[in-house]
């Protein structure tokens, strides 16, 4: 039996596969299906500073090999996270490793949110979203150009000693040039891909079929550019990777590692199968045993050249 | 809440475009299902569609059947529809908030539009007083499952658009007179007739409850792409998910 245990830094995971944020709630929803601490770590749902209601509806329409969504965000604020039962309560409790995905229409919020966040027990890291395609301020206005980018994460970093992981999008030209700025920010990790923009048209009735007329896309149908733009990442940083975008099974996994990831999440695959971080995990040890490779840090970045 | 491999046992056409599916799923039925829970399915053989499709519980028969009925709507009912018996598909549930049976004293109404009566059968078959079924489509070839509440005792009373059976017109104009206390009302069809029916119980004070019918991802409260308006209590609103708190909601609750 293969070795798991994945170092992000100053962060220890008992594995490397973690939930992708947005796609597992906030933990609680999932409990009933298994103990959560069988995951490498919960990525709960986006939280900012006040509660938010999100978009109007539709959010989502299924694609060939995928989902294209504009939830907005949708959350309680972080007032009632800490302190609401199923939220941070609840997560530790379950003794899962638990990182928090954080964003802001502002620089201050996103700040206030971390400062808050600072304060309690039991996080394991910050995840922070500067790269939601669906909500008009914050998110992906600071995902898309570099000194926004730079500017958020490096006023989170003063007021934190939490691990910080920052998240990012795939809807840039360079993705290497936002990686390097956020870790001179002083982003601990890097997270990567948040969802890519796109657009679905109902053609009986000409109209958008998401109420928020765009969104983003996920599922298996990304995967190729996930893994592609990991690989530009971890060749342009000296940081853990979490690399995501279409993980279905073991396979999935191992690629995201060979191109460079530390650890993966599963995120749009739960809702086909919501033990799929599970099998996702056993995969990788079936891999790990027939390659009989010792410990699943000796695969990351290990792609060879054609 | 639990998943399973269930076994199709048979998959026929009711009439139309209506088809019900049976499923050996001893694990999902050992869970206590009730009126109103539904049930996430994966669709097999369909691998470039990633989501399940929700539909509610029809029926429960001995300790390990499961019925659903089902409309073809789409390229994944469709496929569905063509499943032949023997054919596995992974089942996640029961889920959602389910129905509250009548008590002794009520006499159940249940105002049922399109596949809306599968949803209510649960509550026919549970109540202590046989009642009611408006039930409501856009033709008489739509009109399902009748004989089966007529068996439990039910009244029936049809109301179509087109006239060709029963009252000409909507399910919700036979509502008015049983908008008193004896009775208890429920409701499941689509969307705008919930909607009718929430201004109608709202606007005399009768209480109702109603399951919301929307697609979703993940089945079970973490995607938040199925949600509804609901009161907020302070006299807004606010997005509640209807995999979650609903598909079954107070009519009291829901707001317009």
């Amino acid at each position: 039996m293969a070795d798991f245990k994945t170092e992000l830094g100053k962060v220890t995971l008992k594995n490397p596969v973690m939930t992708a944020s947005g796609t597992f709630g906030y933990g609680y929803e999932y409990a009933e299906l298994y103990p959560l601490d069988k995951l490498g770590a919960v990525v709960v749902k986006g939280i900012s500073l006040d509660p938010v209601s999100g978009n109007p509806m539709p959010r989502h329409a299924e694609i060939t090999s995928g989902v294209i969504n504009a939830v907005g965000l949708q959350n309680p604020g972080v007032e009632e996270f800490i302190n609401g039962e199923k939220y941070l309560p609840f997560l530790r409790k379950s003794n899962a490793a638990a990182v928090i995905n954080i964003w802001g229409k502002t620089i201050n919020e996103y700040v206030e949110v971390a400062e808050i966040l600072n304060e309690q027990n039991g996080i394991t890291a910050l995840e922070i979203n500067i790269s939601c395609p669906n909500i008009k301020e914050g998110g992906i206005a600071f995902g898309t150009d570099l000194k926004m980018a730079n500017k958020v994460v490096s006023e989170i970093r003063k007021v934190t000693t939490l691990p910080l992981v920052t998240k990012l999008s795939p809807n840039v030209t360079r993705i290497a040039d936002f990686a390097k700025t956020v870790v001179d920010a002083g982003s601990d990790m890097i997270s990567l891909i948040n969802t890519l923009t796109g657009m679905v048209i109902d053609i009986e009735t000409r109209k958008p079929v998401l109420a928020n007329k765009i969104g983003g896309v996920s599922g298996p149908a990304v995967k190729p550019v996930a893994v592609k733009l990991v690989h530009e990442v971890y060749n342009a940083v000296d940081v853990p990777i979490i690399g995501m975008g279409g993980i279905q099974n073991g396979s999935d996994a191992i690629e995201f590692m060979l191109a460079g990831a530390d650890a993966v999440a599963v995120g749009t695959a739960v809702f086909s199968d919501p033990y799929a971080p599970l099998k996702v995990i056993e995969e990788i040890g079936q891999y790990l045993d027939r390659h009989n490779i010792k410990s699943v840090k000796d695969i990351v970045g290990r792609l060879e050249s054609v | 809440m639990l998943t399973e491999n269930a076994e199709i046992i048979s998959n026929t056409k009711l009439k139309d475009e209506y088809y019900k599916v049976t499923f050996r799923a001893s694990d999902i039925v050992s869970e206590n299902i009730l009126a109103g829970h539904f049930v996430h399915v994966k669709i097999s053989g369909l691998e470039e569609k990633i989501l399940r499709r929700p539909f509610s519980v029809f029926n429960v028969v001995k300790s390990d059947v499961l019925e659903i009925v089902y409309k073809v709507v789409g390229a994944g009912t469709k496929h569905f529809s063509s499943l032949e018996p023997g054919v596995k598909c992974n089942i996640l549930g029961p889920l959602g908030n389910p129905y509250t049976y009548p008590v002794n004293s009520e006499i159940p109404v249940l105002v049922a539009g399109g596949y809306g009566s599968a949803a209510m059968y649960l509550i026919a078959k549970n109540s202590c007083n046989p009642g009611i079924l408006l039930i409501g489509a856009r033709n008489s070839k739509e009109l399902i499952l009748i004989e089966e509440y007529r068996q439990l005792g039910f009244k029936i009373k049809i109301a179509t658009d087109d006239g060709s059976s029963g009252h000409k017109g909507l399910v919700t104009d036979l509502m008015e007179k049983y908008c008193k206390n004896q009775y208890k009302i429920y409701g499941c069809g689509p969307n705008p007739m919930m909607y009718t029916m929430v201004r109608m119980l709202n606007s005399r004070s009768v209480a109702g409850e109603l399951s919301l019918d929307h697609a979703m991802c993940c089945g079970v409260g973490g995607c938040y792409t199925c949600v509804v308006k609901v009161k907020d209590g302070r006299g807004g609103w606010k997005y509640s998910r209807t995999c979650k708190e609903g598909p079954v909601f107070k009519s009291s609750e829901i707001y317009i």
